[in-house]
């Protein structure tokens, strides 16, 4: 900065006082433009500025006395940055924004006009179960209509609760996570003695076959890509009651005996009855049976519950004619189907469990 | 071929800019105490100027046009003017306002963003500054079209820049004024500069006074640094409008000393030399000299001078600063006589209140 | 009562407020000797003499800009440009200063001006002289415009235009200046400007229209009447201020709407309508709103300008596209 000082005003003065500035800090100024009137004994003088520049300081107030040589104002040197505009205001970016990748479109949805949706709302219809007659998939009036009709005609709506709700969710749950697949056959039981359990057979036979094949008793995490083949068989045992379909774990049933199977399955039937069954009694099954003969049905492709990778079901017995010896006889043959999720298991390997499991079945006992 | 038309362009100063005369003084400017009003008028313009640019420097003002160094044209101007006259100004036309009694809270209000500003108390006719430049040369004849139909002796009077001769509008008042035979007169502020073009390059007319021989009506030029010659050329055509004699253009030749508005830097575009040049000019300087000279103006005058003005320039911003900020519901107010229908529930969701739009 | 045509109704009312207030007067292009090339202010000048009637030389800015000073000095200005052709050079006035002086002076000075022009195409006119550019005035905060469409609305909305304090941009429909004969009585009374004009009552669909689309517009409600449907017909007459109240309540009945401008589709203003109609009667429609309007395309000359225009055809091919939407 370069001050510039109160310079001689002539007839010998030594002083004089400052009336008023002319110039702020920060204004431009050009050579013999006025800076400041002073006054001295004569007169009221303009001090003009010796050079441009940019005003940077200013010594004084108006009544102070100034003494010829004192620093009057100081010239700054950096220049004021250009504002760039004439009127206003216009503010600038401090550093450069990322450029951010343009959005995708979502899905299309429903195509319904206002008065139409209003309409569904007032009438509780769900518009995504009403079937489209109009253009381009447009969800008309009379379909809200017609709908409307429909759903009076049907029960009233029945949220679902507890086992039901339950049940929605998991099996929606297993038909988005699950890839199924499905191998059937017929055991034949001519050799069972009479008055045979058909439960504790079945569940030996699964311990067998888990033994022969254990890939099937395993937990599959689809997100991980992890399998965990499970040691010990906690099998789940479909119940089927008023209330909805419970499926209750067995602990070990490979590492059990009979009479005590025996005992847990009555316990375990109490205890559905009762609907005293403890949460964690419902959880953590390895393997599943599903044993629909009593009602009816032979084959089934029933739903594998992730983590597990499999479920037998075990169809309804009845008497068939097979052949034996190349000549038609009439057997005893309990249906067996094995549905398993191909994501973790192949299909020699369900092969093979169920070859074990029909091995384990046709024996005596 | 024989000459068809000539034409005389006359220049008229009476006081030079080292404050010497050098033509009679008129009436008005006699004795020589009678000049100090106009001497004070372009000081409280200056020091309020030079206010107006520290207030935007910190950001308590908007973009601020100064008038250093042409405000004697305006100074001339108001004091030519009658009572009943009617000012129709450009923007940068803080001398002529304050002469007709713009005060100086509303024109801090104007360019401190508050159209209040220009709610005039004391020129209830005047029309409020042009922005869009040359336009209102149309308003002046307008005006003094309704003041003939009236059969008033009133005359309007438009003021723009130099630049502003170039536009259309401008081009169009002096025709239909002197095609009318209106009571407006036409001052032209060269001040040698429009924004960063300068005078040579605005036109190749070698006076801008010359556009009115084109509209058939009198064109001259005065020296617009020099007040006393400005208020007798612009009295005498006053004075022949309000007669029924018809318009007038009047260029008065000036100096723009200071950038286009706060936001401008002329020294990108004029080099310092010119402008120092230029100083040496300027029109409070040359008044100053001309009443020391007279013996009717002393340093405790000047000393006092200055004091009063600052102080009525600090009272001002004072005020300005007290005012209380406006219901931004105001914003509706004035569109129309009666705020329409769908306005009103439009005015209500910015009130914040219930609304059906 | 006399028979009197649009731009007859324009006369009338310009002499009935010329007569009743010394402080309008008319301005324009050969509008006092000649009387205005469409006759519009034919007699006025013998009436009221030249100092009320001015020929103003060949500049359409200046028109506006004297109107918008004569307006701040407390005169009723009436500016006539020639063609909406020939409006533009107006524009800055009207923006810049007639739609803003009562605003920036908080009400200390104010614009009553009328700025009148022809406008719209039809009249096998060269170019430029078939312009319907009325969404440009429309956009603008402080302006009204207005359009009448038969010669009972002209004479009752310029009325009101002249009496209104503000600056009214009043464009009439030139195609229909003679093409309608109606009795109107000179008796001073103005219309309410504001407001939507319902035509034609109806149950199934509401036809939005102004200027000289109306005649299309009530020719197809009345061909849709012998096919059973029962078209409501509203003028707008005011664009701005826009009576949004009634055609709401309209669409609110009938469920569909179908809008017909002669102006150019993109920014043309029965796409503000349709928006009005899709903020705030969005759950009573049972279609989507259709335009019949002008192509986006400039105005072509004369030989193909009526497959420009909106025919009755097109607007009856848009109600029953509405009609069979779903």
């Amino acid at each position: 900065m370069t001050a510039f000082k109160l310079p001689d005003l002539g007839e010998g003065l030594v002083e004089a006082e400052i009336v008023a500035w002319h110039v702020g800090v920060g204004d431009r100024v050009v050579a013999d433009q006025p800076l400041v009137s002073v006054e001295t004994d004569k007169a009221v003088v303009e001090v003009p500025a010796p050079r441009a520049g940019r005003i940077a300081k200013l010594h004084g107030a108006p009544g102070d006395i100034l003494k010829i040589g004192d620093p009057l104002v100081e010239f700054g040197e950096a220049p004021a940055a250009d504002t760039g505009t004439v009127v206003g205001r216009i503010e600038t970016a401090a550093e450069a924004s990322a450029a951010k990748a343009p959005v995708a479109a979502g899905a299309p949805g429903i195509k319904a006009m206002p008065a139409v949706r209003a309409l569904a709302r007032k009438l509780g219809v769900d518009l995504a179960l009403v079937s489209p007659s109009g253009p381009d998939g447009l969800v008309t009036k009379s379909d809200v209509e017609r709908a409307a009709k429909a759903l009076a005609e049907a029960g009233p709506p029945e949220p679902l609760r507890g086992p039901r709700r339950a049940m929605a969710a998991r099996m929606a749950q297993a038909g988005r996570d699950v890839v199924p697949a499905t191998v059937v056959d017929d055991a034949d039981i001519g050799p069972w003695p009479a008055g045979e359990d058909v439960t504790l057979r079945l569940i030996g036979a699964i311990v067998g076959a888990c033994g022969a094949e254990p890939a099937l008793n395993a937990w599959y995490d689809g997100h991980e890509m992890v399998r965990r083949v499970n040691r010990r068989i906690d099998l789940g045992i479909a119940v089927d009651t008023a209330e909805g379909l419970f499926v209750p774990v067995l602990r070990d049933v490979g590492g059990r005996d009979a009479a005590d199977l025996r005992a847990g399955l009555e316990r375990m039937k109490d205890d559905i009855r009762a609907r005293t069954v403890p949460p964690e009694e419902l959880r953590g099954a390895t393997i599943t049976l599903s044993n629909f003969g009593m009602l009816a049905g032979r084959y089934a492709t029933p739903v594998v519950v992730p983590p597990q990778v499999a479920i037998v079901s075990a169809g309804r017995i009845a008497e068939r004619v097979v052949a034996v010896d190349d000549k038609p006889a009439v057997r005893p043959m309990l249906p067996i189907s094995v549905t398993f999720d191909h994501r973790a298991v192949t299909g020699g390997e369900a092969a093979r469990f169920l070859a074990a499991l029909l091995a384990d079945l046709a024996r005596p006992g | 071929m024989h000459t068809v038309a000539e034409f005389r362009i006359t220049f008229s100063r009476i006081l030079d800019p080292d404050g010497t005369l050098v033509a009679p003084l008129p009436a008005f400017a006699q004795p020589a105490e009678a000049v100090i009003p106009l001497y004070r008028a372009i000081l409280l313009t200056r020091r309020f100027d030079a206010k107006a640019v520290a207030l935007q420097r910190t950001g308590r003002l908007g973009t601020y046009p100064s008038s250093l160094g042409q405000e004697a044209v305006g100074v001339g101007i108001a004091a030519a003017m009658g009572a009943d006259d009617v000012l129709v100004p450009s923007y940068r036309e803080t001398a002529a306002m304050l002469g007709r009694g713009v005060n100086l809270l509303e024109l801090l209000l104007l360019w401190g963003g508050d159209e209040r500003g220009n709610d005039f108390a004391g020129p209830r006719q005047d029309f409020p500054v042009s922005i869009p430049v040359g336009t209102h040369a149309l308003h002046a004849a307008g005006a003094a079209y309704a003041f003939k139909l009236r059969g008033e002796k009133r005359a309007a009077v438009a003021v723009f820049g130099d630049g502003a001769t170039s536009k259309g509008d401008v081009a169009e008042a002096l025709n239909v004024a002197g095609a009318w035979r209106l009571p407006v007169v036409f001052v032209t502020i060269d001040n040698q500069w429009a924004i960063s073009v300068p005078r040579a390059r605005q036109t190749a007319a070698e006076t801008l006074a010359q556009k009115a021989i084109a509209a058939g009506i009198p064109g001259l030029q005065v020296d617009g640094n020099d007040v006393i010659a400005v208020r007798a050329v612009v009295e005498r055509a006053l004075g022949a409008a309000r007669e029924g004699e018809g318009p007038a253009l009047i260029e008065a030749l000036s100096y723009r000393l200071s950038d286009h508005t706060t936001a401008d830097d002329a020294s990108r575009y004029r080099p310092a030399e010119e402008v120092s040049r230029r100083w040496r000019e300027e029109p409070a300087a040359r008044l100053r000299h001309y009443l020391a000279e007279a013996g009717v103006w002393s340093k405790d005058d000047e000393e006092r001078t200055i004091a009063e003005i600052d102080a009525e320039v600090e009272a001002a911003v004072a005020a300005y600063e007290a005012t209380p900020a406006r219901d931004p519901a105001t914003i509706f107010d004035h569109l129309y006589a009666e705020l329409p229908g769908p306005l009103r529930a439009q005015k209500a969701t910015l009130a914040g209140g219930e609304s059906d739009g | 009562m006399a028979e009197t045509t649009l731009v007859g109704a324009v006369t009338l009312a310009l002499a009935r407020a010329m007569s009743e207030d010394e402080r309008v007067l008319v301005l324009g292009e050969d509008v006092g000797v000649d009387g205005g090339v469409f006759r519009a202010t034919e007699g006025l000048l013998a009436r009221f003499g030249p100092e009320r009637v001015l020929d103003t030389p060949l500049a359409e800015t200046a028109i506006a800009g004297l109107a918008v000073g004569m307006a701040g000095q407390g005169l009723r200005p009436v500016a006539e440009i020639q063609f909406m052709g020939f409006i533009y050079p107006t524009i800055d006035q009207m923006v810049c200063h007639a739609a803003r002086l009562r605003y920036r002076t908080r009400g200390r000075l104010s614009c009553p001006l009328v700025l009148r022009a022809p406008f719209g195409g039809g009249i096998h006119a060269p170019e430029h002289h078939s312009e319907s550019t009325e969404a440009m005035f429309a956009h603008v905060p402080g302006l009204r415009v207005v359009i009448p469409s038969s010669p009972g609305r002209a004479y009752g909305l310029l009325l009101a235009a002249i009496r209104d304090p503000d600056p009214v941009v009043f464009l009439e429909p030139k195609r229909i200046y003679r093409a309608v004969k109606e009795a109107i009585a000179d008796d001073g009374n103005a219309l309410p400007l504001d407001t939507c004009f319902t035509l034609r009552e109806g149950t199934d669909v509401t036809l939005v229209s102004w200027g000289a689309m109306i005649t299309e517009t009530l020719a197809a409600a009345e061909a849709l009447a012998g096919e059973g449907v029962a078209a409501e017909v509203i003028d707008v007459a005011t664009l701005k201020p826009l009576d949004e109240a009634t055609i709401l309540e309209s669409v609110g009945r009938t469920g569909r709407c179908v809008i017909v401008h002669e102006a150019a589709y993109s920014g043309g203003f029965g796409g503000e309508i349709a928006a009005r109609l899709a903020e705030r009667g969005l759950t009573s429609l049972l279609a989507p709103v259709e335009r019949v309007t002008g192509y986006d395309t400039i105005m072509p000359l004369y030989r193909l300008e009526d497959r420009y225009m909106p025919s009755v055809a097109r607007i009856l091919a848009a109600v029953r596209r509405t009609l069979a939407f779903a």
